[in-house]
């Protein structure tokens, strides 16, 4: 049952948005909304152009033209603290942790308020981290260095780090690579949760029959343009979808979750 | 691996911790009067204080955020050279220019900043290195202004006290209180959400920005931060030698020397520039009562600086983190007691072996 129908504006909009890189046009005149509280599949065949049009939105790349509307406020070309503040967080496909710092300390960087003259409450902060660490299973590996951790505890670390700096909105870079069937089920028991406390997800996967039973709604895009948008049935219905997913059959794999062909192309 | 939930630091630790630099600090209040036989030795500690000052204003910048200087002696000389232009044409007391000087010193800071925000690495630390160069070549320029090469002498002393051991004596306690105000100042600044933002600045600007925090703000403010202790440092420097000389403040020896103290140290510790920087100093003033004590050893003289360099790149191969946090690490080793959990390693370590006690908490 999808939170907050009764909502009318909807929590992000993207307006033909355009990102080009040299001569090679990433993400062309891209829109479409995403309504308070839904989960939406983000969904492409790799080097689509899904995490340019991510990198536009956390302010990474300033696009070249087109607006980006979080909560009614135009928010295109923002430093990237900025709309982090505002309450956009991503956790990247590729974990981007401190090497050098525990997955306590790694993750209460995101708990740390960005004014110089605010009280730092260390207790808050604590409170915060160990919650975040319960939720997506980190509890245990708190004091342990990232590098020494094994993969699906790296995805969980960078999702609690998205969701330390308490958001409205979280994007989710491929959350599942690399991830087996039961990872996978236990992840998406978190992103449910996390629903359920009214925060609104996209998720964004090149692999559409991973996501299905998580997701309210799909876009898909295929060479930096909208391609379908609709009901997971509908999407995958779709036979412009189906075309454009031949190439790499992410739509036919068997298996959830796993990683996609490297097709190689422009990210 | 470290699996315990202890938390890094506790109350006892801390408080034994504290203890520590208590101790040490209460020893270099005596030692003037356990010295008072070898006045050489207190000049050596006062000038070991001036430089371990200089040395953690480095630190402070670029051991906790990444951002290499390689002309910090712009800064020390900016409060040098205000501070003692202003007492001596203005003929203003030092309380009143020595402030002014940490004014100038800061506005440098500012100057360098900014502009640092759009350079990234080798980049920058050409910037840096470039700066005090022109600088001097502007001190040159205007040598009728400044002195030039030969400098300035008369400038306001420290202390006016009538004999010389009460002159020099007061000249070390000023070092000294300068030295510990910094160092007590520092380490709480390091310590507190702002040392912990700027040391995952040094690791990942990016991962700053994504939780929330204006990295171009911390960025700014480290260098706020340094150039007003190095201008500190500065400023009172000159009136310590109550001379003005280029090759005093603004070379690019002092520059390249307060950098080797911090790192031999241990960069990102704040205590650790301490110990470079007295090991330097005190550690240079011995080689050369060597060389002196006898007529075969008086080559040595002319090896010190060898010897230095010689024993850094010793210290880059077996001791990386520094002598401060090698020595700590060394002394957990040999002493059964109940250490501290390790705390998160700094810059340059490979990762920690299996040295917690098991279990779970």
């Amino acid at each position: 049952m999808m939170e907050g129908t009764g909502r009318s504006e909807p929590i992000l909009k993207l307006e033909e948005l355009r990102k080009s890189f040299g001569g090679l046009v990433a993400v062309n005149r891209l829109s479409f909304e995403v309504e308070e509280g839904e989960i939406l599949g983000f969904i492409g065949p790799n080097g689509a152009g899904k995490t340019t049009v991510l990198s536009c939105i956390m302010g990474a790349l300033r696009p070249d033209s087109g607006r980006i509307i979080f909560r009614g406020r135009e928010i295109t070309g923002w430093r990237t603290y900025r709309i982090v503040q505002e309450g956009i967080a991503r956790a990247f496909q590729l974990s981007r942790y401190l090497r050098h710092k525990t997955v306590y300390e790694n993750i209460e960087l995101s708990t740390i308020s960005n004014g110089l003259f605010e009280r730092d409450d260390r207790r808050e902060r604590e409170r915060v981290v160990l919650e975040v660490a319960e939720l997506v299973g980190l509890t245990e590996e708190l004091w342990k260095l990232p590098p020494s951790l094994p993969h699906a505890s790296l995805r969980r670390l960078e999702l609690a780090k998205a969701i330390a700096t308490d958001p409205l909105l979280l994007l989710l870079d491929e959350p599942f690579a690399g991830l087996s069937p039961k990872e996978v089920e236990q992840l998406s028991g978190v992103i449910r949760q996390l629903r359920e406390e009214g925060k609104t997800i996209v998720l964004v996967d090149h692999n559409m029959r991973g996501v299905m039973r998580l997701v309210d709604r799909v876009v898909v895009i295929s060479f930096g343009e909208k391609l379908a948008e609709g009901s997971p049935r509908e999407v995958v219905a779709d036979p412009r979808v189906q075309e454009a997913y031949l190439a790499g059959g992410g739509l036919d794999r068997d298996e959830p979750g796993q990683e996609g062909d490297n097709t190689g192309s422009m990210r | 691996m470290i699996s315990s939930r202890a938390r890094p630091r506790s109350p006892v630790h801390e408080a034994l911790r504290w203890l520590g630099y208590g101790v040490v600090v209460a020893l270099l209040v005596v030692a003037p009067y356990l010295l008072s036989g070898q006045p050489r030795w207190i000049t050596v500690l006062t000038l070991a204080n001036f430089f371990a000052v200089f040395a953690m204003s480095w630190d402070i910048l670029s051991g906790y955020t990444g951002q290499l200087s390689f002309g910090h002696s712009f800064f020390i000389a900016a409060a040098g050279y205000t501070s003692a232009l202003l007492n001596l044409y203005m003929g203003w007391p030092i309380w009143l220019t020595i402030p002014l000087g940490v004014v100038a010193a800061v506005a440098t800071g500012l100057l360098v900043a900014i502009p640092a925000l759009r350079l990234r690495g080798p980049y920058f630390a050409l910037v840096t290195l470039v700066l005090p160069i022109v600088a001097n070549k502007l001190v040159l320029i205007f040598s009728e202004f400044t002195g030039g090469e030969l400098g300035k002498y008369g400038l306001a002393p420290l202390s006016s006290a009538p004999s010389f051991l009460a002159y020099q004596r007061a000249k070390y306690f000023y070092s000294l209180g300068l030295m510990v105000a910094v160092a007590a100042g520092l380490i709480l600044i390091a310590r507190s959400k702002v040392g912990k933002i700027f040391e995952a600045i040094r690791e990942s600007e990016e991962a700053v920005e994504a939780a929330g925090i204006n990295t171009a703000k911390y960025k700014i403010l480290a260098f706020i931060i340094s150039s007003f202790v190095a201008g500190l440092g500065g400023a009172f420097y000159v009136h310590y030698w109550e001379n003005l000389i280029p090759s005093t403040v603004l070379s690019l020896t002092l520059s390249i020397e307060l950098i080797v103290a911090a790192v031999v140290g241990g960069m990102g510790t704040i205590t650790g520039p301490i110990v470079g920087a007295y090991f330097l100093v005190a550690g240079e003033e011995w080689i050369k009562g060597l060389a002196r004590s006898s007529p075969s050893l008086a080559f040595l003289s002319k090896w010190d600086v060898m010897i230095f360099l010689v024993l850094l790149i010793l210290l880059i191969f077996f001791a990386r983190r520094g002598l401060l946090p090698s020595l700590r690490e060394l002394a957990k080793g040999l002493l059964p007691l109940p250490w501290p959990r390790p705390r998160t390693p700094g810059p340059g370590r490979p990762e920690p072996g299996g040295t917690g006690t098991g279990g779970r908490g």
